[in-house]
């Protein structure tokens, strides 16, 4: 059956009004967790788009108390980007994705009776590609391939704040050259919070990195985890193992996989 | 830059000339520009400009030290703290005889916007290419009528290509202010002003005064036709509400 733009789209518009400034778009952007909104006056059609990416004029051209001004006066429908883009609600996927890639854009604004009905964001495409049917996985197609890192003599106060504004459980530990050095987790700063502990830095509380490479599979790593009764792995390439970790693999990202729709734990067998 | 008022263009000439030989002997990468720059690149029509300020060359920090001993040799005296105050971004000299300024910028020449040297030194002598010239001009914010005079000079005499050979490379103007939304700003509003000016200007003849204007619309068009990167594109959403260049502080030589 060919798949078509409305069965992907994200239905409905979420918008904001074009005498809306820099600040009020980029506080809807995080209140929506979105990464573009339509521009348009209620009840109206929509008249352009405005993205994150699109925000960050106002840090980059702020230079001097005159231009933040300017920037701080500046509205969605002065920085939004015209015109619109649009695709037919019927139309295949595979041409949405072609005009994405062609013509460099994040997303389509997805009409149907000449109304603007959702939009289709590059997003929407890739999450379908990840809806495909699956087999058991190895380590590479489940790891985290960002998290977050901090050095050795990074105080506790600090790592505590990166993990909570990044919403990391742990930090790994590495030196300049991105060897992973250690692992610091949530867990294991709950003693610094007891009067008579003395760690200062990351380093005074670190645990040594238990590494698994990209290419085992996921009972390899549960195995692993299990064994040492680990949340995590720190993946790192088997031919480089002392460089920059490739990820991590976590109880996280393996509960992800089994929760995941068409994962073997959704199909079962009768 | 400083302004000598007893020097004739005749001293401004000569001395350029001598101040290039002493380079070129030196073996220095270092390269006249402005208005005494067009004179030499410009012969059929440097008539149409008949006074001078100064003498300016653009070059590479390396050779910093040993311009200034040719400029010593020369008998000209550094004010070493032009020097130091930009961090050996430029240095002034002056003749304590006739008094002529030489003002040299290494590795960027930093007005209302920067044009960066590297690379571009290799490409002609004894002045700066054919690109750097009509850029140094266009890039000028507040121009005055003997920069657009100057950039007449270099319209009519010399043809537009896409490489530097014996002409004005338009691929590298082009691709600079795609690169930076300001500089584009300034430069199609100047090349504006240079057609405004040359269908006016009785120093040229029609013929002349069509051909300033052919080769102005033609830069202009191939500056539009180059594809703009992101940041340029973004940039130019925000337009004039931003200030897009930079002021031009006068160093007392």
């Amino acid at each position: 059956m060919t798949l078509r733009v409305r069965d992907l789209m994200h239905t409905g518009l979420l918008t904001c009004p074009p005498a809306a400034t820099l600040g009020q778009v980029a506080a809807l952007l995080a209140q929506r967790r979105v990464h573009a909104l339509l521009v348009a006056e209620a009840g109206q059609p929509p008249i352009g788009v405005i993205a994150d990416i699109d925000l960050l004029a106002g840090e980059w051209l702020s230079a001097d108390a005159e231009s933040l001004q300017a920037m701080q006066a500046m509205t969605a429908r002065e920085l939004m980007s015209t015109p619109l883009v649009t695709i037919a609600a019927d139309a295949d996927v595979s041409e949405a994705i072609r005009r994405m890639h062609t013509e460099r854009l994040h997303r389509l604004v997805v009409s149907d009776n000449a109304q603007a009905v959702g939009v289709i964001s590059v997003s929407d495409v890739v999450a379908h590609l990840g809806r495909a049917p699956l087999g058991r996985r190895t380590v590479a197609e489940v790891m985290s391939r960002g998290f977050v890192v901090c050095r050795a003599e990074t105080p506790l106060a600090a790592a505590a704040r990166a993990m909570s504004e990044r919403r990391s459980r742990s930090l790994v530990v590495v030196e300049a050259s991105g060897r992973a050095l250690g692992v610091v987790t949530g867990y294991d700063l709950l003693p610094t919070l007891l009067e008579n502990s003395t760690a200062r830095t990351v380093a005074d509380l670190m645990h040594p990195p238990v590494t698994i490479h990209p290419e085992a599979n996921l009972r390899e790593a549960v195995d692993m985890m299990v064994r040492h009764h680990l949340h995590r792995l720190v993946v790192v390439d088997a031919a480089e193992p002392h460089t920059m970790p490739l990820g991590l693999i976590s109880t996280s990202d393996i509960v992800a996989h089994m929760a995941a729709p068409n994962s073997v734990w959704q199909h079962l067998s009768s | 830059m400083g302004e000598n008022h007893t020097a004739t263009p005749e001293i401004y000439l000569s001395e350029a000339h001598r101040l290039i030989a002493a380079v070129t002997e030196a073996r220095l990468m270092v390269r006249l520009f402005g208005s005494l720059a067009f004179q030499l690149r410009c012969p059929t029509f440097s008539h149409l400009r008949a006074s001078f300020n100064d003498i300016d060359f653009g070059g590479y920090n390396a050779h910093a030290k040993a311009m200034a001993e040719v400029m010593a040799r020369l008998g000209y005296a550094e004010n070493r703290e032009v020097f130091v105050l930009t961090e050996g971004g430029r240095a002034i000299f002056e003749h304590p005889t006739h008094g002529l300024h030489v003002d040299v910028f290494y590795e960027k020449l930093d007005f209302c916007h920067t044009l960066k040297l590297s690379g571009r030194l290799e490409v002609d002598a004894p002045t700066l290419p054919l690109a750097e010239l009509l850029l140094g001009k266009m890039q000028i914010v507040e121009i005055n009528e003997k920069d657009l005079v100057d950039t007449f000079m270099l319209l009519l005499e010399h043809p537009l290509s896409e490489t530097d050979k014996a002409a004005i490379n338009l691929a590298h103007v082009a691709r600079l202010c795609a690169d930076d939304w300001g500089l584009w700003r300034t430069v199609t509003m100047n090349l504006n002003k240079t057609k405004e000016l040359a269908v006016m200007y009785a120093a040229l003849n029609a013929e002349q005064q069509t051909r300033v204007v052919n080769q102005a619309e033609a830069i202009l068009h191939r500056l539009n036709a180059q594809p703009k990167s992101f940041a340029w594109r973004l940039r130019a959403r925000v337009g004039d509400r931003v200030k897009w260049y930079n002021d031009v502080e006068e160093v007392n030589g």
